[in-house]
Order: structure tokens, then sequence, then C-alpha cells
């Protein structure tokens, strides 16, 4: 079995010659080879690819030299297996006459390596026949349509299609490294050249020259869909740059969607793209049955976080009846019953008045009692309305996450971004640093208000940050002088995910930060406005939730 | 003092007067830089050696004098055929030194949250993250034409042309195939044709081949001259900055080919040989230098002890060129740059650069983003354990502040120049 990553690999010749081919999807779930053997900061799929091929056993892989992670991929694979069939194909990035004349003869000299390497024959007269067979069965497929989301962007995660197929959405297309069927062109008289020609005139991926028209050809396919998922790997950079291009031409909405190939990431995708759809409209409509209550009905939203466990019980008049907060413990699942039973009794009610429970936050899936989950970013954008309906940007930072949602007049979300693979500037970062100053994260706002001088911590990374703040106190800096610098770092991350969904005003914070008035006052100055904090910031997501219970309830 | 004060408050200025007017602060940023070639001139450092003043002031000139006019410079990376350009009267100004330069105002990290704020990924390289914020940012005007390779990092085609929809630059893009052999070079040198065609319209005026002819030839004899140097720095303390290796870098990339800088480096050969015997550790540097590191700038610039002898990112490439063919002269250059192939390549290539500066020492600088260098890290470590040679890698950022810790570069510099002090005569081949 020969491994391939990339569209413009010559696949039907190893098929022809007899090799079965495969294309490198890796799944992995960490990067230990990878890490010891390239560096941490190359592209998350050229290590997943290094990772997979170490531990299966492929007769070789094919590589193009299509990127900087995918040519440090060649070298330490030729020399990490020095007996395999490891080919680097030089592939052009003009696809006009020089280009193809020369990958044709690159294609060529492959064959002779590959001939020299599995005792197989190549003979060009059988390929042609073998491209008409092929050609034939791509005539009879039919394309699959009416669909409503699109993929771009780069390779997709198999992840990706998988999460939409399973809410029966498909996607309308996909644009990526590898989601193009391959065009086969025949030309009789010179097979080779022909077939080289149809490979590079695929869809042109960033690599290539042709490029520059790859977003007006976007736009143009994004019209037959509803949403568009722009779909980018972590240290993978090329996309960004059409992504931040097509943000300010494109009129559908879009999801940036970033992932790393590991098994760990899926949970991140899952809630990006769920909340994507729910913003789009087309989650499938839940019928609601009333599962309890009688006369008045109670609905319950319960938001599972990182930090804390928060459930709202609300009436038909989308009155608040009780709330409770309880941190969350090991297991969400466990914290989910202690703080049903809690807020039950604040209400007065028992589990039989509840008409419809709703989970949300990253442990709402492991809510056993929940009739339904909604993403969190759909719920803070309902109960953020329900606060404030003047609100159009909401900044949430939660204890292992923080993102920006911007909602429309109706308070149905727009846009979002999140950031939930980076310690900074959420409240577990807050915590370490509070440890380090020593003092209880309850102090560490008011004392950042008492600040006399201008501290800046520059370190982008928690890591960093935390070190730069131990060297800090070790030059005897004020603790409300640090404070009240982590509170305008964390303001400058806030500030750019705010950026990205556009600033309108005005604004609200939730989350358990949003009790932070060192936070807070940093995060005014940033923007230059105030921010709307409701009474319990914490429990904006379970309002939320308990309002979609009663949506679904036909109220 | 009086006079340091008022640079900082210029440099203040124009910092605030980027982020509140960007419209009017690119005027004030060429004036900066225009003073700062006469401060380069008038008032240079007085711990650097007589040729590397020189060289400072020359890189100034080169900037500050090209920036004033729109028409006097294309964009390039550091690989654009510079010798081309000049044909034409024009300069080339890498953005990756463009960006260097905008961080003397202080500006990098505003620009780069400007790019990330766009939606440019945070984990691309700081130097393209700084040019692209500056634009985003609408405080960088642009010049009527760029040129850029595919050599060495992804980045350059996408920059580039993010650069042409954003503000309307257009540029060539020259693709260098990956392997080195006839066909590449003939592929690589017809694109150069095309691009010597396509300046002729753009800057209307006619290329006359014999002046390339003369360019090449003027490369050749600045190229011998160099490796004197080299030679003779082996032996002699030369003061220098880490700096200073990023100026002999734009020298040797983007005014080769020129008489002036031909002239500097004869006069470094002469001027080296007036200054003491080194007595300390020769090292060689592979990839950028993050100028602004305060421990690096503390343990190499001006040291006795530690001498930066040499950087890949300068010797690049060191064959004769064959005058009578420029076109397919400067494809050669530019496939057979270490930079270009594989890294099984590039890390022989450095294996006998280290032998023949006989350096004492490898560090390897991994700068944020930059998949190329980072990627091939270890295996040059391989390479230089079996040749005995110690080496360090370096994690951090070329330009940008905040993805550099010093302390942690400290703590591992000085782990490093310890075992090295402590091997003394004997060289076991360390690796850290």
């Amino acid at each position: 079995m020969l491994g391939y990553v990339c569209k413009y690999a010559p696949v039907e010749i190893f098929e022809y010659m007899g090799a079965e081919m495969c294309r490198i999807e890796p799944e992995v779930t960490n990067f230990s080879q990878a890490d010891m053997r390239m560096h941490p900061n190359v592209c998350s799929f050229a290590k997943g690819v290094l990772e997979d091929v170490l531990e299966k056993d492929y007769e070789g892989v094919i590589l193009t030299t299509c990127c900087d992670s995918i040519r440090r991929l060649y070298d330490v694979l030729k020399e990490q297996l020095p007996d395999r069939f490891i080919y680097m194909l030089d592939t052009p990035r003009i696809t006009k006459d020089a280009g193809i004349r020369l990958y044709e003869n690159r294609i060529r000299e492959m064959i002779r390596a590959y001939e020299a390497f599995s005792g197989r024959r190549f003979d060009e007269a059988g390929f042609g026949a073998f491209l008409q067979k092929k050609k034939e069965e791509e005539d009879r497929r039919e394309a699959d349509s009416r669909l409503s989301v699109g993929i771009a962007g780069a390779r997709a995660n198999p992840n990706i299609e998988k999460i939409l197929k399973q809410h029966h959405i498909r996607a309308a297309f996909d644009l990526t490294c590898t989601g193009l069927d391959r065009k086969i062109l025949l030309e009789p008289e010179q097979v080779m050249t022909g077939y080289v020609r149809g490979l590079l005139s695929q869809f042109p991926c960033m690599r290539m020259e042709e490029a520059a028209n790859r977003d007006q050809l976007i736009v143009r396919y994004a019209e037959s869909a509803d949403g568009l998922i722009y779909h980018t790997v972590q240290f993978c950079d090329n996309y960004a740059y059409e992504y931040a291009w097509l943000k300010q031409i494109l009129k559908r909405p879009m999801l940036l969607l970033e992932t790393d190939y590991t098994k760990q990431s899926y949970g991140q995708i899952l809630t990006r793209i769920e909340a994507f759809l729910e913003s789009l409209g087309r989650e499938p409509a839940v019928s609601a049955d009333r599962t309890g209550g009688n006369q008045t009905m109670y609905v319950l939203g319960i938001d599972s976080g990182s930090t804390s466990t928060n459930a709202v019980i609300l009436d038909q008049d989308r009155k608040i009846r009780a709330f409770s907060v309880v941190r969350t413990g090991a297991k969400s699942g466990l914290s989910a019953q202690k703080i049903l039973d809690e807020v039950l009794e604040k209400a007065g009610l028992k589990r039989e008045d509840l008409s419809r429970i709703v989970s949300t936050g990253y442990g709402r899936v492991s809510i056993p009692f929940a009739d339904e989950n909604v993403t969190e970013i759909s719920c803070h954008g309902k109960g953020a309305h329900y606060f404030n309906p003047k609100v159009r940007t909401i900044l949430d930072i939660g204890g292992q996450d923080s993102k920006a949602i911007h909602l429309n007049a109706a308070g149905e979300v727009t846009d979002f971004v999140m950031n939930d693979k980076c310690a900074a500037g959420t409240g577990r970062f807050l915590e370490m640093i509070a440890r380090s100053l020593e003092i209880g994260i309850d102090e560490l706002g008011p004392a950042a208000l008492q600040s006399t001088e201008d501290i800046e911590i520059t370190s982008m990374c928690s890591v960093f940050a935390e070190s730069e703040v131990i060297s800090l106190i070790a030059q005897n800096k004020e603790k409300a002088d640090i404070a009240a610098g982590i509170c305008r770092s964390i303001a400058g991350k806030a500030y750019s995910l705010m950026k990205r969904v556009g600033l309108e005003p005005e604004f609200m914070m939730t989350g358990g930060v949003a009790k932070n008035p060192g936070v807070v006052r940093a995060v005014e100055e940033k923007i230059g406005a105030p921010l709307y904090i409701c009474p319990e910031p914490e429990i904006v997501g379970a309002v939320g939730a308990a309002l979609c219970a009663l949506e679904q309830m036909g109220r | 003092m009086a006079k340091r004060s008022i640079a900082d408050s210029y440099i203040r200025y124009v910092n605030q007067e980027v982020k509140e007017k960007p419209e009017k602060g690119w005027n004030h940023m060429v004036q900066g830089f225009q003073a700062n070639k006469w401060r380069a001139r008038l008032l240079p450092k007085g711990n650097l050696s007589r040729g590397y003043q020189k060289l400072e002031a020359m890189m100034m000139s080169l900037v500050a004098d090209a920036l004033s006019h729109k028409d006097r410079y294309v964009w390039g990376n550091i690989f654009a055929p510079c010798e081309i350009m000049q044909c034409f009267g024009v300069r080339t100004l890498s953005i990756e030194c463009l960006s260097c330069y905008f961080s003397g105002y202080h500006l990098e990290d505003y620009f780069i949250d400007c790019a990330q704020n766009s939606g440019i990924a945070p984990t691309l390289c700081s130097y393209h993250k700084t040019f692209v914020g500056a634009v985003e940012s609408g405080a960088l005007q642009g010049p009527r034409y760029a040129v850029t390779t595919s050599l060495s990092c992804d980045g350059n085609l996408n920059t580039f042309r993010y650069l042409e929809k954003k503000i309307g630059v257009p540029f060539t893009f020259l693709d260098v195939p990956y392997r080195d052999d006839e066909e590449s070079v003939e592929y690589l040198a017809g694109q150069l044709r095309d691009m010597t065609s396509r300046l002729e319209e753009v800057f209307g005026r006619r290329f006359d081949e014999e002046t390339l002819r003369q360019a090449i030839r003027v490369e050749n004899e600045t190229r011998r001259e160099l490796l004197k140097f080299y030679e003779l720095e082996k032996q002699h303390y030369y003061p220098g900055e880490i700096i200073s290796q990023l100026y002999l870098m734009m020298g040797t990339h983007l005014l080769m080919g020129t008489e002036e800088f031909l002239d500097l480096v004869r006069f470094m050969v002469q001027d080296i040989q007036t200054y003491p015997r080194l007595e300390g550790k020769r090292i060689l540097w592979v990839h950028l230098l993050p100028f602004y590191q305060e421990t690096l700038r503390e343990y190499f610039n001006g040291s006795k002890k530690y001498q930066v002898i040499a950087s890949d990112i300068v010797l690049d490439f060191a064959e004769e060129l064959d005058e009578t063919d420029p076109f397919r002269a400067l494809a050669v250059k530019t496939i057979r740059n270490i930079y270009n192939g594989s890294y099984g390549h590039k890390a022989e290539a450095l294996g006998r650069l280290a032998r023949e500066m006989d350096a004492d020492a490898v560090i390897h600088f991994c700068h944020w983003g930059c998949k190329q260098a980072s990627g091939g890290s270890i295996l040059l470590k391989e390479k230089m354990k079996e040749l005995g040679i110690p080496m360090l890698i370096l994690d951090g950022d070329g330009i940008d502040k905040r993805n550099s810790h010093d302390g942690q570069i400290k703590t591992r510099l000085e782990a490093f120049l310890e075992i090295l002090d402590a091997g003394g005569e004997q060289k076991e081949g360390e690796t850290c």
C-alpha cells in the first residue's frame, strides 16, 4: 500500500501499476514522534502523517513539494524509513505549458524510480486504456446535490463531513485539498501530457500561482449553499489569508474552523459546527412533547461549564423562578444531578414539574436527564438578548475558553469566534496568576483597580506570562500593578476576539470573569465603551438554554 | 544623551501617529529612516568595527532612499533577483527586512495584532504578519511592482497575493523548482526572462543584457572577496553586533552585483587585517537572528569571547556564476541555494561550512512560524553530532518579542556556553 496526501499526486499511475493507493487521513492522540523528530510548530497535518506512517506498514509514501511542512516531512521520513519508497515529487506552481512539461518529466522519472523499486512495469498505451475506463466510470457518476453547507480551505478533516452527516446536512461542495473528484483528461496522441494537464487543472490550491481567482470561484460556489465552513489546519497558515480576504467579500455566513488532526479536537469541532448550524437556523426542528408539569409550565436550562455548572428555571412567561451555581467537579454528570436537586429545592418544585430540560456548555452531552442540548454560543446569544435586547456584541470569558458573539437586532447569532485552545485570556489563567501573586481569585480584580503604575505583560502564552509575573514579583513590583497588567493582557485578547465579530455596540460581558472588576475596566478602556453586565453573569448561558426549552415547547 | 532622547521622542511620536492617523504616519516613518541614515553616517556606533559601521550606514541608506520614491524600488523577498531590478535602476526591498525596520518604531506588535485581527493565522511567520498588518493598518504605502519567489517559504506567494488584492501592487511570482537539474534551470530561466519583459513595461525602460552581465561579473568578484573576508574572520576579532549579520544578509541579497557593495566588502577585507587575533570561540549561526533579544546582545555584541563568524543566511550560495548567460546563471544561483531542496542537502552544506569556518559551535534559531527551518532543526542537530560540533537549538521569534521569552533563552544559552567553555579543545559533540 502506497500512501499519498495531495490531490496533485498522480494516483492513477500507481493504481495502473497495481499498487493499492491510500490517502493518508491521520487521526492521532499525540505527536510524540513528530515533536521529537520535527518541531512542535510544524503543521499538525504533517505531524499527524508522520505519526501515521511510522506506525503503519506503508510500502511507501508519495509526497509533493506542496508546502514547507511537507518538505520537512519528506526529509524526516526519508531518514527514518530508508528502505521504503518515500518519494518527493517536484510539483510546479505554474500550470501553463512550462509547468505541464516539467511535471510530466518529473512524473516519468518517478515512474522509473518506482519500477526499479517494485519491479512493476509501466506502459503508456496500457495506461491510456486504463484512463479510458476510469473516465467512463467517472462520467457515469452523477453529482448528488441540494445540500446546504459548503466546505473550503485546507484539507477537510473527515470529522467535518461526519458531523454534517449526523445533523442531516450534506456538503454542497468541498473545495479543499482532497475534496474534488479528479478530472481525467484523455488525449490519445499524448496520454501522459493530457493526464498531467488534467492533474494541474484541478481547482487550484493556495500554493498554485493561478489561485488568484479562487476567491471569485468560492464566492460563486457559496451562492449554492446556505453557509460556508472555512477549514484551516493548525500551523498551516496558507489558508488564513484567503479567509481574511473572503471575510471582506463573501455575503454568506462563514465559519472559520481550525483543527489539528487529533482525536481530542473532535469536541471543539462539534461545538463550532453545531453553533454554526444553529445560527443558520437549519437545525432540524425538535418536536417537543411535554415531558412533565401541569398547570404552570416550568423549564430548566443547565449550563455545564468547566468551572461552574449553572441552572435556571423559567416559567412559561419567561420569568426566572430560581437559579443556582455550583462548582463543576471532576464529573460533570454528578455536578448536574447536584444542581438539579438544588435548583428544584430553591424553586420549591419537583422533577415532574419540569416540562423540558435543555443543556448547554462543554459538558452538555453528559447531562443524562436533559431532553436536548444546544451549544453555549446560541444559548449565550439568547440569554444576552433576554437581559438586554440592545446588546450586539457579547464577550464571554469562562473558565477554559473565551468567545465573542455577534447578535442581530432579533437576538440571533450572526457570527462568533472562540478561543478554546489556549489558556491565556481565560478564567483559568487568572486563577494561575492569582496563585502566583498569593491572593484569592476574588481579590485580583479589586486589587487591579488600586494600581498606580502601568506594567505591560508582553507574553502571549499563559506559561510565559506566568514566568513574566514571577520575575516582576522578584523585582518587587506591586501586586496591584501586576494584577492590572494581567487584566489589560486579558482585555487585549478579548478585544481581538470582539474585533473579529465586528465590535458593534452595545456590549455585554458574560461568564464568571465578568465579576472581576479589574478585567471589566480594562476591557471597557480597550473598546472605549461601557460593558453591560447583568446581576448574575454566570447564568446567562443557562437562561439561554431555558429559553430554548420554552421555544421548543412552542412558547 | 540629548540626541538619544530626541530619537526616542520621535519614535514615540511616530508610533502614536501611525496608530491614530495612519495615512499621515508613513511619511514620518520614512523621514525617520532618513534621519537614521545620517545618524549612521555621522555618528556611527563606537563599539562596531569600521566595516560594520559602514555596512549599517549603507543599509540605512538603501531603505531610506528607496522608500522616498515609489518608482525607485520594488517589494521583494530576500531571494528575488535584485540584479535584474538593478538593470532598471530599481532597488529591491524585501518585506522581511522592511518589517524589521518598522520594529524600529516599536510597531511590530501593533501591526501583528492588526493582521491577526483581520484573520491572518497567528502561527504565520511574524515578519509576514508585521508586513500584512502594516498594510491592514492603513499606514503602509506600496510601490508600483513586486517580485517574489517560492523560495524559501510558503508565506511568499500568499502574502504578495494578499497585498495585490488589498492595495493593488501587482507582482511576478517566480516558481523555484525543488530539484537541481537542467530542466529546473530552464524552467526558472524562462520565468526570469518573462519577468524582465514585464519590468520593461512597468518601468518604461529597455532592458540591456550587458548591464546584467556586468552585474554578474561584479557579483562574482564580491563573492570572492567575501570568502576572503570569512577566511580572515576565522583569525581576527572583528567586533560586530548580531544585527550586523542581518545587514550583511541584506547586502548579499539586495545589493549583490552593485559596485558599492563590492567596494564595502573589499574595504572589510583590508580593514579586518588591522584587528587583533581572535582568541574567543567561533559561532556559526543558522537561520535568523533576533536582534532585539537582550541576552543574545549581551553575549554576542562586540564580544571577544564568542564571535558570530558566519550565518547561513548570508552565505547561502557560494559558486561562481556564468556571466555569458545571465538568466541561466541567476536560475542556477536560486536553485542551488542551500534553502532549496531537501534538508539533507542543506545539512551537508552547513556541515561543510562549519568545518571550513572552524566553527566551535553552531546555534540554530527556530523562528516562530518558520516551518522549513524549524522542521529540519533535529536533522541538522544529528548532522552536527556526526561531525562532533556542539549545537544549540533556540526557539523564539525574530521580531515579535511576545513569542520569545528572554529568561528561557538565557538559561539555554548560558548552559550551552558553559558546556562549550568546559570542553576547551575537546569537542565531544554535545548537542543541546
